[in-house]
């Protein structure tokens, strides 16, 4: 009883926290009431799920496309009348998903949805996973991305394999079939897995690959295609290891242009199928799709059209850069920052192919922490006209200035840039 | 930057760099490393090759390098490299760091020209004992050393980058260190030496990568490749540094003030 009374305790206490940092405009209000309940009691997650037993959950980990991929996810389930929760993007540690709890459920700990979406960061899944029992986990992919918070892809991978070799047997995978590494986490596992995949095009791969070794022999691995980075179809010499068999590698629509976007989509479609959601549904639900905040959102501003598109490691920025040369971009602005979200080491700038990947843009105007770095990137790769500014303000409204009216002005901006773009465009660095 | 033909070395053999394990011993943006040496030759017309060195290559190709280049790697790869250095390439690279060739070795590379690494179990591994250092790993329980850093090496010159590394590196006394560490950890945290440098291969723990905000590095490679190669003193031409120099000033201010 004592116990009892402590949760609900908690829980008034988180959302008055929510109330206050939003009043305030704290903005903090994403982890603290979880951060609060969790020091109090660390069974705090568990407690509140055991009263809401029908609650389903979906856990979706990966390097890129979670918000993406769990946004696609909440559009079908919802046109499927579900009612269906996410935590903040970006929150997706323990407490940030003990947060998103405290402000779904009413006062008795109560949550009325049927399902909660959580994004999870790369590290923190072992311990999410023995807090939580979800009905599905989607593995998205896995690229070198802030080596100094997150350590090397491999040590990460090794700890994934771990935690799922203990997860309850009813929990059904959802897997990318062309990252061998993420691929390979269905080997050693007697769970329901689903795999998607997309068939590829190129040969070549990029230079910023990573996981060209076999995880099972540690063999070169050879490539009969690929999409991009190490992504394709992928096979073992040595030990016959090889992309297992796709679920899914076509969809009738694709709601966001980049191949990035067709692997989130297809992971979407998957994990809808697994709920009994119809491939109609589906495609409604994706027709009316708005993205997720700075993930290819366009905002309007001073009757200009500008689309932000997060870039946040080297795979994230080439495909990034792919993208807008497919759809015409013209102008260009660049964002470098090197706070901790974004990750302090920038030398992955150096993993970027702005070599083959930037073509003939009209302008291209570089702001960020890390202004003269990035400059300095592009110089070693032949872009002279590159403007440099101290002052992101400035970057933008030159940017912006210079930009014609029938044409997009693209941001590329690390994480934390990203939030600042749109502070100064639209007042709100989260919607 | 401008492009200046330059008068002296135009139309004569082009210099090779030997980039050992391109594809296991890439991390961290390593290629930048590459992509500066490459550059800035070809903006003085100096003709520059890049021969990749990969898994079971012929030590024979050795011979023939101007500049050797190795980077990290995450240590399954560390592990492929490892076995992959047979007695014959041990003893090809060590004729060519022992003859004077010019040579960049960051992180791994630079803990793999020791006496050993002793990684985080306690299991010593061989190095190629070149450089009379050893390295050990004081286990997962102990913090990384990360972060910016700088330092200022023997002829006064401020270089910058970014450090993430594990293993604490130990010289023994005859082995000069690369600099003194001003901000950050260095090869152990404890003695403020960072790096070594023997004949003319430096060993480094800066990533960043090391060659871009450090241009004055690039160039002293690549002028003691020309004076090895035409057997005369060469001074390279000067290059428009701008970026290069505001971009190591900003990292600098950020860093005196934490």
């Amino acid at each position: 009883m004592y116990n009892h009374s402590m949760n609900l305790l908690l829980i008034l206490f988180g959302k008055i926290v929510i109330i206050i940092s939003k009043v305030l405009n704290i903005g903090n209000g994403s982890t603290w009431p979880g951060h609060i309940a969790l020091e109090n009691d660390k069974n705090f997650i568990k407690k509140i799920l055991a009263k809401n037993q029908k609650l389903k959950i979906i856990l979706i980990v990966g390097t890129n496309g979670k918000t993406t991929t769990g946004k696609l996810i909440q559009t079908i389930l919802e046109k499927n009348n579900n009612k269906v929760f996410q935590n903040q993007a970006g929150a997706n540690l323990l407490n940030g998903i003990a947060s998103s709890l405290i402000k779904q459920c009413n006062l008795a700990g109560k949550i009325n949805y049927d399902f909660a979406v959580f994004e999870v960061d790369e590290n923190s899944l072992p311990l999410i996973l023995d807090n939580i029992n979800p009905e599905a986990i989607v593995l998205l992919n896995l690229f070198r991305d802030q080596l100094d918070r997150y350590g090397e892809v491999n040590i990460i991978a090794n700890k994934w394999t771990r935690a799922l070799s203990m997860i309850d047997k009813k929990t059904i995978l959802i897997l990318n079939a062309d990252d061998p590494k993420i691929a390979y986490l269905g080997n050693s596992i007697k769970n329901k897995i689903k795999y998607f995949g997309i068939k590829g095009t190129s040969k070549a791969i990029d230079h910023a690959s990573d996981s060209t070794y076999c995880p099972e022999c540690g063999n070169k691995l050879t490539y009969r295609s690929t999409t991009f980075s190490h992504l394709g179809n992928w096979a073992c010499g040595n030990c016959q290891l090889k992309k297992p068999k796709t679920d899914l590698e076509n969809f009738k629509i694709y709601p966001l242009p980049g191949l990035y976007n067709k692997y989130n989509t297809h992971a979407a479609v998957l994990t809808a199928r697994i709920f009994g959601v119809s491939d109609d549904k589906i495609s409604g639900a994706l027709k009316n799709f708005k993205p997720a905040f700075g993930r290819q959102e366009i905002i309007e501003h001073k009757g200009k059209e500008i689309q932000i598109f997060l870039s946040k490691n080297p795979a994230s920025f080439n495909q990034s850069l792919a993208t807008i040369n497919d759809l015409g971009a013209k102008n260009l602005l660049i964002i470098l920052n090197d706070r901790i979200p974004d990750g302090r080491d920038i030398s992955w700038i150096w993993d970027i192919d702005f070599e083959n990947n930037l073509k003939d843009f009209k302008s291209i105007t570089v702001s960020g922490d890390r202004v003269y770095d990035m400059t300095l990137r592009l110089n070693y790769a032949d872009k002279n006209n590159v403007k440099p500014y101290d002052r992101l303000s400035n970057a933008i409204k030159d940017s912006i200035e210079s930009t014609a009216k029938n044409e997009i002005l693209y941001i590329l901006p690390t994480y934390s840039a990203m939030l600042e773009v749109r502070k100064i465009l639209t007042g709100k660095s989260i919607p | 930057m401008k492009r200046h033909q330059s008068l002296i070395i135009n139309h004569q053999s082009p210099i090779t760099i030997g980039w050992l394990y391109p594809q296991l011993m890439s991390t961290y943006g390593d290629r930048g490393n590459i992509i500066v040496l490459q550059k800035r030759c070809e903006w003085r017309g100096i003709k520059l090759t890049v021969l990749n060195l990969n898994e079971g290559f012929d030590e024979k190709l050795l011979d023939d390098i101007d500049i050797l280049f190795m980077g990290g790697a995450q240590d399954t790869q560390q592990q492929i490299v490892s076995n992959d250095f047979t007695s014959r390439r041990i003893a090809g690279l060590k004729k060519r760091i022992e003859d004077g060739t010019p040579g960049l070795y960051v992180c791994g590379a630079y803990q793999f020209l020791g006496k050993y690494y002793k990684n985080a179990n306690g299991t010593k591994i061989k190095g190629l004992d070149i450089f009379d250092l050893h390295t050990e790993h004081s286990g997962e329980g102990k913090k990384r050393l990360i972060g910016n850093i700088a330092i200022k090496t023997h002829d006064g010159k401020i270089i910058v980058g970014f450090e993430n590394h594990g293993g604490r590196t130990y010289l023994k006394k005859n082995l000069k260190s690369f600099g003194q560490v001003i901000k950050g950890f260095g090869n152990n945290g404890m003695d403020k030496t960072e790096g070594a440098i023997y004949k003319n291969s430096v060993g480094t723990y800066l990533h960043g990568p090391i060659l871009p905000k450090n241009p004055e590095i690039a160039d002293w490679l690549i002028e003691k490749a020309l004076e090895r190669k035409y057997k005369k003193r060469i001074k390279l031409e000067k290059l428009n540094d701008f970026l290069s120099q505001k971009a190591k000033k900003i990292m600098l201010q950020n860093m005196s003030s934490y």
